[in-house]
């Protein structure tokens, strides 16, 4: 009997677990919980001075206060509106210049040092001299953002392309496909988990880039607000413009580019799940 | 005429680390008739994947020369349909896609593929899947899509390269056994690499045995067995039997002291 009262209650567990592990709303919000509790608890006990660490409560209201005077929506549109731009040239760019790289054997080995070279000029590294060409302007963030999504992009590209398996490009040939056709029907979407990567981590790369950007050229957006209000000793400010950095990135990959790569890589089985992580 | 015939094939190729030169095929000939089944035996490493590859127009021949219905071999074409032993299906594309692929790139009317595609699916076994992905079906399965997909394009030959040797061994059997019925009612002509005998023998009508490295036809074999085929009355017929002893002590005569089938995949 006790023995089975307690197999019950394991098993009641179990369930309860699964559950909560199937919830969208607590798998997305559970793990802040302990951060933020954390932050408050350090924040309330004084561990730092309240002019240099400030807690949840006093944080969230100044959220609301920069809503309601609509300085953080019209920074946050600011820095998204520079954040599609610099992607979209970004990709625009990035993506057939990878293809052609990756494609042909002379213009991989002419172009793959220039790659690594350029690729390791971080981006911030180019900010002086941007600067100095086209000023404290829009075109200065968006060269910056544009010039860190390309590198990797291509790079992801090349070695996505490399990865496609010989027998595939063989049997599309042998069935009569073109050569045309070969990139269009096997090389493309066979790249295709290599060039998903490569976006997000372009984005990934991009995204700081902005910030980064903002910080030094800005007159506005959130890397703007954050380093001015240092320049103010505001220290609300900062925190809510790193929560905000945070959150967007999370969004950006929830909304977009996760389901992306669940429509298309994992529905095609090229990605294994960890097995260790399941 | 042959449908497939090969003369004096010979393949060098350099070993780009030693700089060496290794001849992988020595001097192969043979031919293959319309509609017939013939299976290339031979050890592991002995160079009938090259002589394949160089069927299929993947990879080029040192000297000699490969004609499909009376004309030369020059890259690959959908005359010469292959199935992998890695399937090579395309994941991206259903099991419907991966069956018109050949027909699409062939410029084939969406409707009239679609009737030829239920054809072969339905030769095949795999209506009904149309719409899964290559990824959802079993090794099996996999398999009987990518000789589906060969067979749609209505090839001159099909190329089989060790077709089953990445499945188990049961399903390996009932693949074989599928494989002929499907030969017995559509009699492609068949270009099939193994290293298993048991195999070789039970589906093939010829079976051209191959020399090891550098490769020569040792000898060709033919298989005096009835059509339809079956694993079980195979398996009880003497002439089955005396064939299977007959190729393995050939092969085995070739590399002294080892038995032809120790490195069966």
């Amino acid at each position: 009997m006790m023995l089975d009262a307690k197999v019950r209650r394991a098993q009641r567990r179990q369930v309860w677990a699964h559950r909560l592990g199937r919830n969208r709303l607590f798998r997305t919000l559970g793990p802040f919980v302990p951060v933020v509790l954390l932050w408050w608890i350090v924040a309330e006990a004084e561990v730092f001075p309240s002019a240099f660490f400030v807690g949840p409560d006093v944080v969230l209201s100044e959220f609301g206060e920069l809503i309601r005077k609509g300085i953080l929506p019209s920074y946050l549109s600011d820095s998204l509106i520079r954040l599609r731009n610099g992607v979209l040239f970004g990709l625009l760019i990035g993506i057939p210049a990878g293809f052609v790289v990756a494609m042909s054997y002379w213009a991989r080995k002419l172009t793959w040092p220039l790659l690594m070279f350029f690729q390791a000029i971080a981006d911030i590294a180019w900010l002086p001299i941007v600067i100095v060409w086209f000023g404290h302007s829009l075109t200065a963030v968006t060269f910056v953002i544009v010039y860190t999504i390309v590198f990797p992009l291509m790079i992801s590209i090349v070695s996505g392309v490399e990865q496609v398996p010989r027998d595939l490009v063989r049997a599309a040939r042998s069935l009569g496909a073109s050569r045309f056709r070969v990139f269009t029907d096997v090389i493309a979407p066979g790249a295709l988990p290599a060039v998903a990567t490569g976006i997000r981590t372009g984005l990934g790369y991009g995204w700081r880039a902005l910030i980064a950007a903002e910080i030094i050229i800005g007159a506005s957006g959130i890397g703007f607000m954050m380093f001015d209000a240092r320049r103010a000793g505001d220290v609300t400010h900062v925190f809510v413009g790193m929560i905000v950095l945070g959150v967007l990135w999370y969004a950006l990959d929830a909304l977009i580019l996760a389901p992306f790569e669940r429509s298309t890589i994992q529905r095609w089985g090229m990605v294994r799940t960890a097995e260790v992580a399941r | 005429m042959s449908t497939l015939e090969i003369t004096n094939l010979h393949k060098e190729f350099v070993d780009v680390y030693t700089g060496e030169t290794v001849t992988a095929v020595g001097d192969v000939s043979f031919g293959i008739e319309q509609g017939e089944f013939v299976s290339i035996l031979g050890p592991s490493g002995c160079g009938k994947t090259t002589v394949l590859n160089i069927v299929a127009g993947f990879d080029t021949q040192t000297s000699g020369t490969v004609h499909v219905d009376g004309r030369a071999v020059d890259g690959p074409s959908p005359e010469r349909g292959v199935v992998f032993q890695s399937f090579a299906l395309f994941p991206w594309k259903t099991v419907l896609g991966n069956v018109i692929f050949g027909l699409r790139m062939r410029g084939v009317p969406r409707r009239e593929r679609d009737v030829i595609a239920q054809q072969y699916l339905q030769l095949v076994g795999l209506e009904g899947f149309e719409r899964k992905f290559p990824h959802e079906l079993s090794g099996g399965m996999q398999q009987r899509l990518g000789v589906a997909r060969v067979l749609a394009n209505e090839p001159a030959v099909m190329l089989m390269d060790e077709p089953f040797a990445s499945v188990d061994a049961q399903t390996r059997r009932k693949l074989q056994e599928e494989l002929t019925g499907i030969f017995e009612t559509k009699r492609p002509t068949v270009f099939f690499v193994t290293h298993d005998v048991d195999e070789a023998v039970f589906l093939a009508d010829r079976v051209v045995v191959l020399s090891a490295r550098p490769s020569r036809v040792s000898e060709i074999v033919t298989v005096p067995l009835e059509r339809p085929r079956q694993w079980r009355a195979a398996l009880d017929s003497a002439e089955f039997r005396h064939t299977v002893t007959y190729l393995t002590d050939l092969l085995a005569g070739d590399e002294p002291g080892v038995p032809a089938d120790v490195d069966r995949a």
